[in-house]
């Protein structure tokens, strides 16, 4: 993975001195918190609820053995013990006090980590694919660039201030696993270059992204997306926030429209000044080798023995590992959702022991997905049965990798100020109703995700079934959306049926899964094929109740 | 960005520290021509520049097409580029294209919610004077120069980016 030079760690130790001298001055009461707010945001420093919340930045959430340990030890010291694994591969820390900020930082920084730009309408954290470099449908590794795009976008004076967040998502294999239709701009890696996308979101009102370019060379990315950045920074809406996101510019102006604007100024930008040379995108590449493959002698018959002696680890096989780009390893995910506990959780223990996992069996690398899970990319086939036992003990064996207890759930009311429902409590009823192996198994792949109101941090638009919280009369109810997906079929889920109450919604779910049980033709057809061929409307009547 | 000290009275700082005193005036639309350094509003600007002799200032609001002026730079010593609230970031566009597209290389000011905070990323956008609200401009340009020696991308301050450093020429 890519290691800092002293450029990137005088960069983060430049900040984090900064950062320190104004906590300094909050706790001092020489700021007000409406002076300290802005400050604090550019660190990643939130004001939740109850408490402050740390989110820390995990760049394309590729992660090593050690910077997990420093989450671990994070959480045991200065957290409650567990933190938060998030939509945009990123952790948050839910419980901090002001005063440890500064210390984390430096912690922090001392295994190549920062918070920097994790909140603020500037450029986020780019995501990306979680088994980059590993996946066996891979066209090109995104890691490099989206590498490039950090160090780009880091501090980038013009663009501190934009409308709005701004979120970019990079994938370079042909299955689209980082949602790359529903980011302000989507970049898919092809043989030929970048095809370009712009304009999807979610929030209230949910776009995908248009195809604004196709073939765009990797040695000019930097100076594109200048461009754009350039044009939404000048013309995006500034006059309400709920506007002011890159899709409604690219819906006002047309797609067309906007490429065109975004071609005319790239034409006037000095390009060699932007673009770095084949010799830094060289140099980013070379932290980005294939592993040195342990040639660890592979027998498919004590797989099959190890299999047949022991269900769940057989169950664990099957969901949650996938084919790797050599034919002795696979990648493994971890699943953090484990029946009736918060999606995306681990505690201290936990994170020392996916690391010890990530040590003895996976080259000590990790990743977060935005399903909010952690995999190991790379582990030998021979391995298999060892790591199952390791993580097993530490309650990070549950087999429900894309199935539909492997929810996303936002934070919802229980953390989360602008909510108008709660989303966990909400997840976890779910996860308990169908915490049958055999049925979840039964009914197959099923994403299922939440939000606790409709700026959709839990990606409901784009679940197979989205469920979104609303008030009413200050009553918590859910809306069930049913046709989302955020694949490379990418589309966005409708709302289906009235509002339900939280205790409605388990038994909505079970007659909805009853009803595609019987209609689908077979165990291939997925619930969002069957949703497909039959229309939404045929699924409407299960979600309420029989008069 | 922090509302630090933003109830202090705007003062004219250099990009180097000096605080000066602001000989500008910025005139109405219907105001006389007479006045010696007047500024112009955009609009009248790029309507009666062409038509006018010796050198002004300009104001540009957020909203305003700053490439519309490339006919009329030679007549400009002044460009004030409105801040009208920190969070809105347009003036940093117009800065650079001012500076690196269009080669403007007079007086680049920015004015209105200008605090300490921004100056590294004004300054970088090739801003070289302020109308800052704050108690102390020059030890506010001085703390911005010192927050940063290096920058990961190009901008319009001629520094270089830190992979031209990696990889020198
Ligand atoms: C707990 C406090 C949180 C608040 C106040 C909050 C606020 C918001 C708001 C206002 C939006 C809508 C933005 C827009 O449409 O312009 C949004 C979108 C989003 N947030 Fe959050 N959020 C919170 C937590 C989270 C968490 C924990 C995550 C996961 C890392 C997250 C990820 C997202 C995503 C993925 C979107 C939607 C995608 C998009 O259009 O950008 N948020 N959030
Ligand atoms: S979707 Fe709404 S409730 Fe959930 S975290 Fe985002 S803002 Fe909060």
């Amino acid at each position: 993975m890519y290691q800092y030079d002293q450029f990137d760690h005088a960069m983060v130790a430049a900040r984090n001195a900064e950062f320190k001298d104004q906590v300094e001055r909050r706790l001092k009461g020489e700021l007000s918190e409406d002076q300290f707010k802005p400050l604090r945001l550019m660190n990643g420093l939130y004001l939740q609820l109850h408490a402050y919340m740390l989110r820390i930045a995990v760049p394309y959430g590729v992660l090593s053995s050690r910077q997990m340990r420093t989450f671990a030890h994070i959480a045991r010291t200065y957290d409650r013990d567990f933190g938060h694994f998030t939509t945009r591969q990123n952790i948050q820390f839910n419980w901090i006090k002001l005063a440890d900020t500064p210390q984390i930082l430096e912690d922090l920084a001392a295994v190549e980590m920062h918070a920097i730009q994790t909140s603020g309408n500037c450029i986020r954290n780019t995501t990306t694919d979680q088994f980059a470099g590993a996946a066996k449908d891979e066209i090109d590794d995104p890691r490099p660039f989206a590498e490039l795009i950090r160090q780009w976008s880091t501090f980038h004076p013009e663009f501190t201030f934009l409308p709005r967040k701004f979120k970019i998502a990079i994938t370079g294999a042909t299955r689209d696993r980082a949602a790359i239709r529903v980011h302000d701009i989507g970049l898919q890696l092809t043989d030929k270059g970048f095809d370009v996308y712009v304009g999807g979101g979610m929030g209230r009102t949910p776009h995908l992204g248009h195809l604004i370019k196709s073939g765009l060379p990797g040695d000019k990315l930097l100076s594109y997306l200048e461009a754009a950045l350039r044009v939404y920074n000048r013309y995006g809406r500034r006059d309400n926030i709920y506007k002011a996101r890159i899709k409604i510019l690219v819906s006002a102006l047309g797609p067309q429209e906007y490429a065109r604007q975004v071609e005319e100024e790239w034409a006037t930008l000095d390009q060699a000044q932007i673009d770095a040379p084949h010799a830094e995108i060289a140099r980013i590449k070379s932290f980005f080798p294939q592993p040195a493959y342990a040639e660890k002698p592979f027998d498919v018959a004590s797989l099959e023995r190890a299999k047949a002696a022991d269900a769940g680890f057989a169950r664990w096989v099957r969901n949650n590992t996938l084919a790797h780009r050599r034919d002795d390893h696979v990648s493994v995910t971890i699943s953090l959702k484990p029946t009736g506990l918060p999606p995306g959780d681990a505690s201290s223990a936990q994170m020392d022991a996916m690391a010890d996992a990530a040590d003895r069996f996976g080259y000590g690398e990790l990743r977060v997905s935005h399903e909010q899970n952690v995999i190991l990319p790379h582990v030998a086939k021979a391995d298999l049965y060892e790591l199952y036992r390791l993580l097993d003990q530490n309650g990070l064996s549950s087999a429900n990798v894309g199935k539909i207890t492997d929810m996303i759930a936002c934070p919802g009311l229980d953390y989360c100020s602008l909510a108008n429902a709660r989303s966990i409590p909400l997840a976890q009823d779910i996860s308990q109703r169908f915490a049958d192996a055999e049925l979840t198994d039964k009914i197959g792949d099923l994403q299922i995700k939440i939000s606790g109101c409709i700026n959709a941090c839990g990606h409901h638009h784009v679940g197979h079934i989205g469920i979104l919280g609303v008030d009413k009369q200050g009553e918590e109810f859910y809306q069930i959306l049913l046709g989302g997906r955020a694949d490379e079929q990418a589309a966005l889920g409708v709302i289906t049926g009235k509002g339900l109450s939280a205790e409605a919604v388990p038994g909505a779910l079970e007659r909805l899964i009853k009803l595609y049980l019987e209609l689908r033709t077979d165990e291939t057809e997925r619930f969002i094929d069957t949703v497909g061929r039959l229309g939404r409307e045929a699924f409407a009547g299960a979600l309420h109740e029989p008069a | 960005m922090s509302l630090l000290n933003s109830s202090h009275a705007p003062q004219l700082v250099s990009d180097q520290g000096e605080v000066n005193v602001n000989g500008w005036t910025l005139l109405a639309d219907d105001d006389a021509l007479g006045v010696d350094q007047a500024v112009l509003s955009f609009g009248r600007a790029i309507n009666e520049l062409d038509g006018l002799n010796g050198r002004y200032g300009v104001r540009v609001a957020p909203g305003d097409d700053v490439r519309k002026l490339a006919p009329f730079l030679s007549k400009v010593a002044l460009i004030e580029v409105a801040f009208p609230g920190y969070r809105d970031g347009r003036g940093y566009s117009t800065a650079r294209i001012l500076r690196q597209d269009l080669g403007f290389d007079g007086e680049l000011r920015a004015v209105g919610d200008v605090l300490r905070d921004q100056l590294f990323w004004m300054m970088r956008c090739g801003f070289n004077s302020f109308l800052l609200k704050d108690a102390d401009p020059a030890g506010a340009i001085r703390h911005a120069r010192s927050l940063y020696t290096h920058a990961y991308q190009s901008a319009a301050d001629g520094l270089k980016p830190v992979w031209a450093l990696r990889h020198p020429a």
